[in-house]
């Protein structure tokens, strides 16, 4: 089920939310966990038994490493156990198709294979699961004993599907003390609604505009052309992903719960490194955290580090996807991650602000070009466009008219992904002096908001969700 | 030295034994779902070959590719491979399709047009035909990664069990 579909938005919700609020306290979990069970079972009927799979294996291996403590050798393996079974879980499902197809590339026979959808979510739960595994382990969090509490933290809606990744040293507590408040509520509401719009106005609208230019046959369209395309591309992608975790962390606070940001406006970073503090915030400390600082992080020498930095950032790009392109984007961060810390990182510093602006967007959105292709070729042909070569002109009347026919959208955007927007709301909503007003502003403002998103949900049938697919 | 007697001496723990046999059962369950819902990179014209022998052609005859446009509203073009079998009588229902689709997104219109194919067939039929819409009623419909397959006809399950057998 989608938070941006009119099924959870009228019933799934408000049913949910309804029965959360009525039943006593020590019921809460229990009210979510079902919700939570029903929401993925919505879409994925026959994977709810590996999900459940998955809680089970994993609170029984967070006990059995709890009680191996007095003896390390035991526990480590006890460890390399849980994290082996999850990896390859994760491998099997996501990975094994990529392997036989790239394995059929080079063999002069073809394997045929037996191949089965990927599990949605699969990403993203699992890698809950080992930050469980591994927090126990390293005994920054307490094994649960309570496997209500454990399989809520798995498999919680608001971030089951697309994240935020919530670390359980994060969450603990909440598990199973929250605090509900109208105030929290409130603001959860405005989460949430910002979200949906994000998602249904912009992601969707702006998404249509990058079809278009990606159904043209290569070599038919402008430098321009290509430009548009790809800065509709990576509005789409920044407003669908970050709207879903806004959504996520809105239901959330409604929920009591507390997540942490996952996006902090990442397109008007002024480096490369700067971008991935700012962009899936959860996904880029959950690697910095069990990986990268375990391989040694900046504690050994420049040519440890740059071999981790790159091994992170495969692994990274392998994560979005099972393909050639999805490897050569985490390949492409981590070698401009490599550069920027150990090349021209200072150089940089010292330029204006507008030029390290302009830098880290061009590198950017050619990075989205290697995330949006599904092939390297066609990367890499797509790039030579966008730079001139084989393309048909450098502007022409058809690139002309997505700018200026879909101006205000893009201006719209743009104010969207920096905090311009939200500030410019918040300063309409301000604007009168006395508090009682100011509330029924911020009402009628984010209703109108929310009406408007449902008007866009019910009359458009694009309504695709991108980070859905890892 | 005494904790050390207490480790040698401990057996394998309960949560030990239980973790193996959760892994076990994710293994068998795993194994259910290759053997009952996954798809296959097989060529569709090997998958093809393997229905078509299956069919029983007095009653079904191969149909243009216009008929997939004519009966279920879908472009045979935007597939990988159509295939689809009909009964030449005007009082008969059954009907054999198998479709590969180019990507998983296409699967639920395909899937949405083939319902409404059913329901269509069955408001046709409604009244005054009932062994035909019990035909429809039985109609095997299977969707294996990116085929889907469906068979109309009195003898709908074993030409499933092709299908599946195929695969």
């Amino acid at each position: 089920m989608l938070f941006s579909s009119v099924t959870f938005l009228f019933v799934f919700l408000p049913v949910t939310m309804a029965l959360y609020y009525i039943v006593p306290q020590k019921f809460r979990n229990v009210i979510m966990l079902i919700a939570s069970l029903i929401f993925y079972a919505w879409g994925e009927p026959i994977y709810i038994v590996l999900m459940v799979l998955s809680i089970l294996l994993n609170y029984i291996c967070g006990l059995d490493i709890e009680d191996k403590r007095d003896d390390p050798r035991k526990m480590r393996r006890s460890l390399i156990f849980a994290v082996v079974v999850n990896l390859l879980l994760l491998g099997f499902f996501k990975y094994y198709g990529f392997l036989l197809d790239s394995l059929n590339a080079v063999l002069p026979v073809d394997i045929p294979y037996r191949d089965l959808p990927l599990p949605i979510g699969i990403s993203f739960y699992t890698f809950q699961a080992m930050s469980y595994i591994i927090d126990v382990y390293r005994g920054e969090a307490k094994s649960q004993k309570n496997i209500l509490y454990f399989a809520l933290y798995i498999s919680m809606f608001p971030q089951l599907i697309a994240g935020p990744i919530v670390r359980y040293v994060d969450i603990e507590a909440q598990l199973k003390n929250r605090v509900l408040s109208m105030r929290k509520f409130g603001l959860g509401a405005e989460y949430f609604i910002i979200g949906l719009a994000k998602k249904v106005i912009l992601a969707n609208s702006i998404g249509q505009i990058y079809e278009q230019i990606a159904s043209l046959q290569m070599g038919s369209f402008s430098v321009l052309t290509a430009w548009v395309g790809c800065i509709s591309y990576a509005f789409q992608i920044y407003f669908d992903f970050s709207g879903y975790s806004d959504m996520a962390i809105g239901l959330g606070k409604m929920f009591g719960f507390e997540f942490r940001k996952n996006f902090d406006y990442p397109y008007i970073s002024t480096s490369i490194t700067e971008f991935w503090r700012r962009w899936h915030i959860s996904l880029s400390t959950w690697f910095r955290e069990y990986v990268y600082i375990p391989l040694g992080g900046n504690r050994c020498t420049q040519s440890r580090q740059i071999m981790n930095l790159l091994v992170v950032w495969m692994l990274t790009g392998l994560w979005h996807g099972a393909a050639w392109n999805f490897l050569f984007w985490g390949l492409y961060y981590g070698i401009l991650l490599v550069l920027e810390k150990f090349v021209w990182g200072r150089k940089l510093e010292r330029l204006p602000s507008a030029a390290k602006h302009i830098y880290s967007m061009v590198f950017v959105l050619i990075g989205w070009v290697f995330f949006f292709s599904p092939s390297l070729g066609y990367a890499f042909n797509y790039i030579g466009v966008m730079f001139g070569a084989g393309a048909s002109a450098f502007a022409d009347k058809q690139a002309l008219f997505y700018v200026f026919t879909h101006w205000l959208l893009y201006l719209i955007a743009i104010l969207g992904s920096s905090a311009l927007g939200l500030n410019l709301l918040k300063q309409i909503i301000g604007g009168f002096n006395s508090a009682r007003i100011r509330k029924v502003a911020a009402g009628v403002v984010y209703i109108s908001i929310f009406l408007i998103s449902v008007a866009y949900l019910v009359t458009e049938t694009f309504n695709p969700f991108l980070y859905f697919r890892f | 030295m005494m904790q050390e007697k207490n480790i040698q001496r401990r057996g394998p723990g309960k949560n030990m034994i239980l973790k193996y046999f959760v892994l076990v059962m994710i293994i068998a369950y795993i194994v259910v779902l290759m053997i009952y819902t996954s798809g296959s990179t097989k060529s569709f014209d090997k998958i093809e070959q393997a229905v078509e022998s299956s069919l029983d052609t007095e009653n079904l005859t191969k149909v243009d590719v216009q008929g997939l446009k004519r009966y279920y509203g879908l472009n045979s073009a935007d597939y990988d491979g159509v295939m689809l079998y009909s009964s030449q009588k005007s009082m008969s229902t059954e009907e054999v399709l198998l479709i590969k689709v180019k990507n998983d997104g296409q699967m639920q219109h395909v899937r949405d047009a083939v319902q409404k194919r059913i329901e269509n067939r069955k408001n046709d039929f409604e009244g005054y035909a009932p062994e035909q819409v019990k035909l429809l009623e039985q109609a095997q419909l299977s969707v294996r990664g990116k085929y889907l397959f469906l068979a109309i006809a009195p003898k709908a399950e074993a030409y499933k069990d092709a299908f599946a057998k195929s695969l």
